[in-house]
């Protein structure tokens, strides 16, 4: 065979079935999750019409009951329950919130564009500053700066993240009155940017300085590791420097490392957020999801899974694809023979 | 080399003088290289030899300054051009490598950078020393493939490494190395990794690109009939310290230094004639606190009272030959060399004594092997073939990487199960598991394997006693824990290790003590067959002598039948009764081993022979490689008798 020749084959037919492959997958992974969550939801004890009608559940008699459960969907086994679930979902639509009495969707709706600015930009500033931070760490490795930087991080993991809301509240919003303790935005200037960035600023604060160290220092050690490969020598004999070689040799060796941990990380940058909404009052999925799981929401609750999940998912198949093109060696087996 | 040729008053690019270096360790201070003085001229070749350890890697590195920043240059000077470099600092030195001074490394496989495109590994220091625009420097990388061979250049440049074959990757090394056109290329063994065949075709091209540029080449070698080939002048190090230094013809015709004639008594081309190895006994001396004396002392039997006091100076014996050893001295003994470097090529083994029997105890029958590696690709190891051992012979496999000698030998010990064809050991099916396991007792005890990277073939967590021990237990060979002992120490005493290694794990163990305890290990058992995959491939060349005398010894002794995988022929030719000729998955000839050599027939087999280098260096220099093209091997060929049991397949 021609290793240097087009294969047959891959473009188009091999790409099709690698995408229908893929896609494959996803659902799959989409329903195996769902089954899942939806049994593991409803073992926890409590009932779900407490959700819907609160204290008035108590004075309802049995029939009522009966007669509410059928009318929200809640009758009958946890299969049938699961199979008219998704049949629904199918269609576009997933329910009401039992506890919010609205169309499950238009509960989230309003808010997750709020949690995905604030994630979103976290999440690209913690790679950014990691990888900056990372580079800066192995080009003077055993430095004094790196050496601090390391001890930094190590005790940064360590920080409670609602405990240095708090602080940075105290400190910015309470004494020195500069930045905007709560809320996305002030009433009635909903529409006004900067606003907004004021008030995103703690919050975005509070989220990078729980993340940042804990992934520039692994992305330091990767890059520490690369550096002491074989290619280096080649490269420093043909008189690079350390930093030249880190950035255009040893990097791109650990892109793809980097693009995995981005891709696994997104539901921890995301628990992130919600913490952060929690602290600075901000308004995010984040509180609702938490209530859904306490309050037995549970059309709720398997809308935040659902939207989690395919975030998770598309990002980690992203990743991959991303790594195919950076490293045409990880199409596995196909073209390394 | 030219007669005509003008080798006096070149311009000398290298100087190194009294040159030590030294590494900080946790333990103290390791001196690597001690008093090391040599010059390079331009276009020359000087080939530095000895075993791991010795020095030679990071006497070139202290002159790039590759060394990590625990290394030390303790005193001496580097001249390169002319320049005091001693003191460089990094910056200054980052002009100078790629530029005056290259490397080239031993496993092309993993100094090339995997995601980056070739040509731009090759343009990067162009760009960066020769501040050429893009295009220049594109074009001059193509000019550069197309040197070292590489063709259909302007494709090539946009792929990443994996796309080569090894062969190829070192080429590009090469041409990386010779981007900028530098004075003095270092060469550290470059042909180490790579298969015979190739070996041989970038030697010449390393030649052949000297002529042409006039680039300095400091070859560094285990392998001395590469030196042969190549080298113009040979420097041997032992213990960081120059032992010899002189043209390849006073090295290898007139040794002088004992060491020199260890190592060249270690090399079976050498030693066909008297039938035995040459050993150098004993192990290199610890850099740590190296002895006040002669470091090789300890191992020299021809060492005197003052050889362990007294460092001997270099002693000249003609003006391009000196050697380290107080034998020169005026005062000392005469002592004629015990080796006599004739090799001549169609000496024939002195008759072997070994009682090679007619029965037949390993029978392989048309066996084929295909590994599946994903849905489109399905790979064919092996793609029939049959062979059979006899009761005390010892069979040679050889052929390249990838050609299914090592897929033969695991479907010998049943760790693959066979696409088709059958195996049998000694009339038993081993081929087909449900037979393998009814005559599990005699098949599982009746053949050993020994690995090549013993290193890795060995738990690192258990002790030797364990390693040994382990078949007897799982077999039940001993009565008592007693009696387990005793058989253990018994079977590492037989193997050279006395009893305090029985305590001792392999990280503990150098590497030729290693492959004794898997040798001790193999014959626990005492098995008929043992399959050696490779054992000595890792091992330098004066353990290499020991532990091939070890196998002929335990063979004499104990008349096992041995299927030894080498890729080194003259090993091959040294020790097998018989040969058996691999080319990518077929046997292609096979036959008694004198006669394979006297008289090879099939086309690889010839290329394979030409392309072994031998520790000559005049025969050497004018030999001419034949090459194989893979066309000439017919793909429905048969093994036929052309004299008695001498089989070659297709018709030559």
């Amino acid at each position: 065979m021609d290793a240097f020749g087009p294969k047959k084959g891959i473009f188009p037919s091999g790409m099709g079935r690698r995408i229908g492959g893929r896609l494959l997958i996803f659902l799959f992974m989409m329903l195996f999750l769902s089954v899942i969550v939806f049994y593991v939801s409803r073992l926890a004890p409590g009932d779900p019409l407490e959700a819907f009608y609160g204290d008035a559940t108590q004075s309802m008699t049995a029939p009522e009951m009966e007669a509410a459960r059928t009318r929200l969907g809640l009758d009958g086994s946890i299969t049938e329950q699961y199979v008219k679930w998704a049949a629904s979902v199918i269609q576009g639509d997933f329910g009401i919130s039992l506890r919010h009495k609205r169309p499950a969707w238009d509960v989230v709706r309003p808010l997750i564009g709020n949690t995905l600015i604030l994630g979103g930009t976290a999440y690209i500033v913690v790679f950014v500053l990691a990888v900056i931070l990372a580079l800066f760490c192995a080009r003077f490795e055993d430095s004094l700066a790196d050496r601090l930087i390391c001890k930094i991080a190590t005790a940064a993991f360590y920080i409670p993240t609602f405990w240095l809301g708090v602080v940075l509240v105290l400190i910015f919003s309470v004494n020195l009155r500069l930045l905007p303790s709560s809320g996305a935005y002030d009433i009635g200037k909903a529409g006004s940017f900067s606003n907004r960035v004021r008030h995103m600023i703690l919050p975005m604060i509070v989220m990078v300085a729980s993340h940042l160290w804990f992934y520039a220092y692994m992305i330091r050690n990767k890059l520490l590791d690369e550096i002491r490969r074989d290619y280096v020598l080649l490269a420093r004999s043909k008189g690079l420097g350390r930093t030249r070689i880190l950035i255009t040799h040893c990097l791109r060796n650990v892109l793809p490392t980097i693009v995995n941990i981005m891709a696994i990380s997104i539901p921890h940058v995301l628990s992130g957020t919600y913490v952060a909404e929690a602290v600075f009052n901000y308004p995010g999925i984040g509180a609702l999801a938490v209530s859904s799981a306490k309050y037995h929401d549970y059309n709720l609750l398997m809308l935040m899974v659902m939207l989690t999940g395919v975030l998770v998912i598309i990002s980690s198949m992203l990743a991959q694809s991303i790594n195919e093109i950076i490293d045409p060696r990880m199409k596995a087996g196909e073209e390394a023979y | 080399m030219d007669p005509f040729e003008i080798t006096q008053n070149r311009e000398t690019v290298l100087e190194l003088r009294n040159l030590s270096v030294s590494f900080d360790t946790p333990d103290g201070e390791v001196e690597a290289v001690r008093d090391v003085s040599l010059s390079l001229a331009a276009g020359e070749t000087v080939a530095i030899v000895g075993e791991s350890g010795c020095g030679k890697t990071v006497m070139c590195q202290s002159v790039m300054k590759l060394l990590p920043n625990t290394a030390r240059i303790k005193q001496g000077n580097i001249i390169v051009c002319g320049e005091d470099i001693t003191n460089y600092k990094d910056r200054q030195m980052r002009n100078l490598r790629g530029s005056t001074l290259s490397m080239i490394f031993q496993d092309p496989m993993t100094t090339l950078n995997p995601t980056v495109p070739i040509g731009k590994q090759i343009t990067e220091s162009l760009r960066l020393h020769g501040k050429m625009s893009a295009a220049a420097a594109h074009g001059r990388a193509v000019e550069l493939l197309n040197l070292v061979g590489i063709d259909n250049p302007e494709r090539k440049m946009k792929l990443q490494p994996h796309y080569f074959s090894g062969g190829m990757r070192q080429r590009c090394v090469l041409a990386i190395a010779l981007a900028m056109s530098p004075k003095i290329l270092f060469a550290d063994e470059p042909t180490t990794s790579l298969d015979v065949t190739i070996q041989a075709n970038m030697l010449d091209l390393l030649r052949d690109i000297q002529k042409k540029t006039g680039v300095a080449v400091a070859l560094i070698s285990h392998d001395l009939g590469v030196v042969a080939r190549i080298a113009d002048r040979v420097a041997v190090m032992y213990a960081g310290k120059i032992v010899e230094i002189g043209t390849a013809e006073d090295v290898f015709y007139d040794p002088r230094h004992p060491y020199t004639w260890g190592l060249m008594g270690a090399l079976p081309s050498v030693a066909i004639e008297t039938g035995t190895l040459r050993q150098i006994p004993g192990m290199p001396p610890s850099l740590l606190s190296p002895p006040p004396g002669d470091a090789f002392a300890v191992r020299n039997e021809y060492a005197l009272a003052i050889d362990y006091e007294k460092m001997p100076p270099m002693f000249k014996i003609s003006d391009t030959h000196s050697a380290a050893t107080w034998l020169l001295d005026s005062r000392a003994p005469l002592v004629a060399p015990p080796v006599r470097n004739h090799i001549r090529q169609d000496v024939s083994k002195s008759e072997n004594l070994r009682a090679v029997g007619k029965e037949t105890i390993i029978k392989v029958v048309d066996y084929v092997q295909h590994f599946r590696v994903s849905q489109s690709l399905t790979i064919e190891a092996v793609r029939g073939v049959s062979l059979e051992l006899r009761r005390g012979e010892v069979f040679g496999l050889v052929g390249e990487s990838g050609c299914g000698k090592s897929t033969i030998a695991r479907a010998i010990m049943g760790i693959y199960k066979p696409t088709s064809g059958k195996i049998y050991f000694k009339d038993k099916l081993v081929s087909d598991r449900r037979s393998y396991r009814a005559n599990r007792r005699e098949t599982a005890r009746g053949a050993q394997i020994i690995f090549q990277d013993s290193a890795a073939a060995l738990n690192q967590r258990m002790t030797a006693e364990e390693i040994v021990s382990e078949p007897l237990v799982i077999n039940r060979m001993c009565k008592s824990r007693r009696e387990l002992h005793d058989r253990t120490a018994e079977l590492l005493a037989l193997v050279g290790l006395d009893s305090a290694y029985l305590t001792k794990s392999p990280p503990e163990l150098s590497g030729g003590q290693r492959q004794r305890l898997a040798i001790a290990r193999s014959i626990a058992m005492a098995p008929d067959v043992i399959i050696a995959d490779e054992p000595i491939a890792s091992l330098d060349v004066s353990i290499q002598a020991q532990i091939v005398t070890l196998f002929q010894k335990l063979q004499r002794e104990r008349g096992f039948t041995f299927l030894f995988i080498a890729h080194d022929l003259s090993m091959v030719r040294f020790i097998c009764d018989r040969v058996g000729v691999m080319y990518a998955g077929r046997l292609v000839e096979m036959a008694p081993t004198d006669e394979l050599f006297s008289s090879p027939h099939h086309p690889y087999t010839i290329a394979l022979l030409s392309a072994t280098p031998s520790p000559d260096p005049v025969s050497e220099r004018a030999k001419k490689i034949v090459q194989f093209k893979p066309e000439l091997d017919a793909a429905d060929g048969k093994m036929r008798e052309l004299s008695t049991e001498h089989f070659v397949r297709g018709l030559f």
